[in-house]
């Protein structure tokens, strides 16, 4: 364990404590991963900090373009909310894939993308919603696509200090999915996982998004996957040839999970029924 | 050796089964070694350490929570309900407890305090809960006597009680 924690009130008062405090630093938020991983005597930082009572990171807002999901709201809060049920179908479709009910009430959203793992079954739903990732370091904010935030494996774009103020997504009325191959039907981590929404309208896909989950180094947008579907009927053939495309979009690994070229042939059947579900 | 450093010293307030408590921690304790070092409450369990097996379950504002997994300054200003905090409306035993006894829903019993938690904070925010509404809320509960139908049916006979 970290020799010492502490809780910053606000933001404000986290920039100015940054200074005082050991270099070697991390944020703890949910500590569903953290606390995990100093357990199991892989995390050993000098100090952490804990940011799940930052007032900036709460909260699901609606403005009139987007959605502002609070990188400190946990997914069991996501769950209740309407709103987030209405406007991020995959996201909310994921949700009881995620851990199990008593870790979804304290692991947060933002806690998953700055783990930075490939598996992380909120952050790819989330990336299939074209998510924007808001970051905050001392007074500069900056907003990028949260699928650019992942650079490899528990790598992040995120630099020191950074914080995740939380995601905005674009309200668009869309249908989604999320399917998730684990161990067994819940609280498992995923083999594979497919996330997927789309517009459509006049029977045509006018807007696609898939995103992978554990098969490749970081949560994949499936850009080729995604772009091929537009214009496109939903129709059996679409969907074949949608499954054989993000087949060749992943690049599973062999692990103690799986074995690669079952990942990447299941992302194909979890196309398929993704897919099928929306039509 | 290295010299052992000195343990930072945090100021918490919270309620534990409804008696408020104020008190200087060591920053770096998890709500587990809280709950059964600091203020020797041993009714809830360490299993894995890890969030799988729920034997350290207890509930934060009325949520079930993994307490092997959260800080125990994590706590500052919040309620906090073990197991010897979960009793009936007249101070004996909870129903759970009383259909878990009649069931036959408990063998070794390390996970029964995780088990109750949890069915406790699935029933009171929602009291009519189907069966597979009981199962999905017990997807972080092992019980590795394997009593699993028993746990179920327990459950479900404290519904409404």
């Amino acid at each position: 364990m970290p020799e010492i924690i502490v809780k910053p009130p606000n933001l404000k008062e986290l920039w100015k404590m940054l200074p005082g405090l050991p270099s070697d630093r991390r944020y703890l938020a949910g500590g569903t991963d953290l606390v995990t991983a100093d357990n199991a005597g892989a995390e050993h930082s000098e100090c952490w900090i804990d940011i799940s009572g930052l007032p900036e990171l709460t909260g699901i807002k609606e403005t009139a373009g987007s959605l502002f999901i609070g990188s400190g709201v946990k997914i069991s809060e996501i769950e209740r909310s309407a709103a987030a049920r209405k406007w991020c179908p995959a996201l909310a479709a994921a949700i009881p894939h995620f851990a199990s009910p008593s870790l979804r009430n304290m692991a947060t959203l933002g806690g998953n993308a700055a783990n930075g793992s490939p598996c992380a079954d909120g952050v790819c739903a989330l990336v299939a919603e074209g998510a924007y990732a808001l970051l905050a370091l001392r007074g500069k904010k900056r907003r990028l696509p949260l699928k650019d935030l992942f650079l490899g494996p528990k790598r992040t774009a995120l630099k020191k200090d950074e914080v995740i103020l939380g995601f905005e997504i674009p309200k668009r009325r869309r249908a989604g999915a999320y399917f998730k191959l684990g161990p067994r039907a819940y609280f498992g981590i995923s083999k594979a996982a497919v996330a997927v929404t789309a517009e459509i309208s006049g029977g045509l896909i006018k807007k696609a998004r898939v995103a992978l989950g554990s098969v490749a180094p970081v949560p994949l947008y499936a850009a080729r996957t995604s772009a091929w579907l537009l214009g496109k009927k939903l129709s059996a053939a679409t969907i074949a040839g949608a499954a054989d495309l993000v087949k060749a979009e992943a690049s599973p690994i062999t692990d103690t999970r799986s074995a690669a070229d079952y990942r990447r042939d299941m992302c194909g059947v979890l196309l398929e029924r993704a897919l099928k579900s929306l039509a | 050796m290295a010299e052992k450093k000195k343990p930072s010293v945090f100021p918490l307030k919270c309620a534990v089964n409804g008696e408020k408590v104020e008190r200087e921690i060591d920053s770096s304790r998890t709500l587990l070694e809280f709950i059964r070092g600091d203020l020797g409450l041993k009714g809830t369990k360490e299993g894995c350490g890890e969030g799988e097996c729920g034997a350290c379950m207890v509930l934060v504002d009325g949520r079930a929570v993994n307490s092997c997994l959260m800080m125990a300054v994590q706590l500052h200003g919040k309620e906090l309900v073990t197991i010897e905090g979960i009793k009936g409306r007249d101070g004996g035993l909870h129903p759970l407890q009383k259909t878990f006894m009649a069931e036959g829903a408990v063998q070794c019993g390390f996970c029964t305090p995780g088990l109750i938690v949890a069915s406790e904070a699935l029933l009171r925010r929602n009291p009519k809960a189907t069966l597979e509404e009981i199962k999905l809320e017990l997807t972080g509960n092992l019980c590795r006597c394997t009593g699993y139908e028993k746990v179920l049916s327990a459950v479900e006979k404290a519904r409404g009680k």
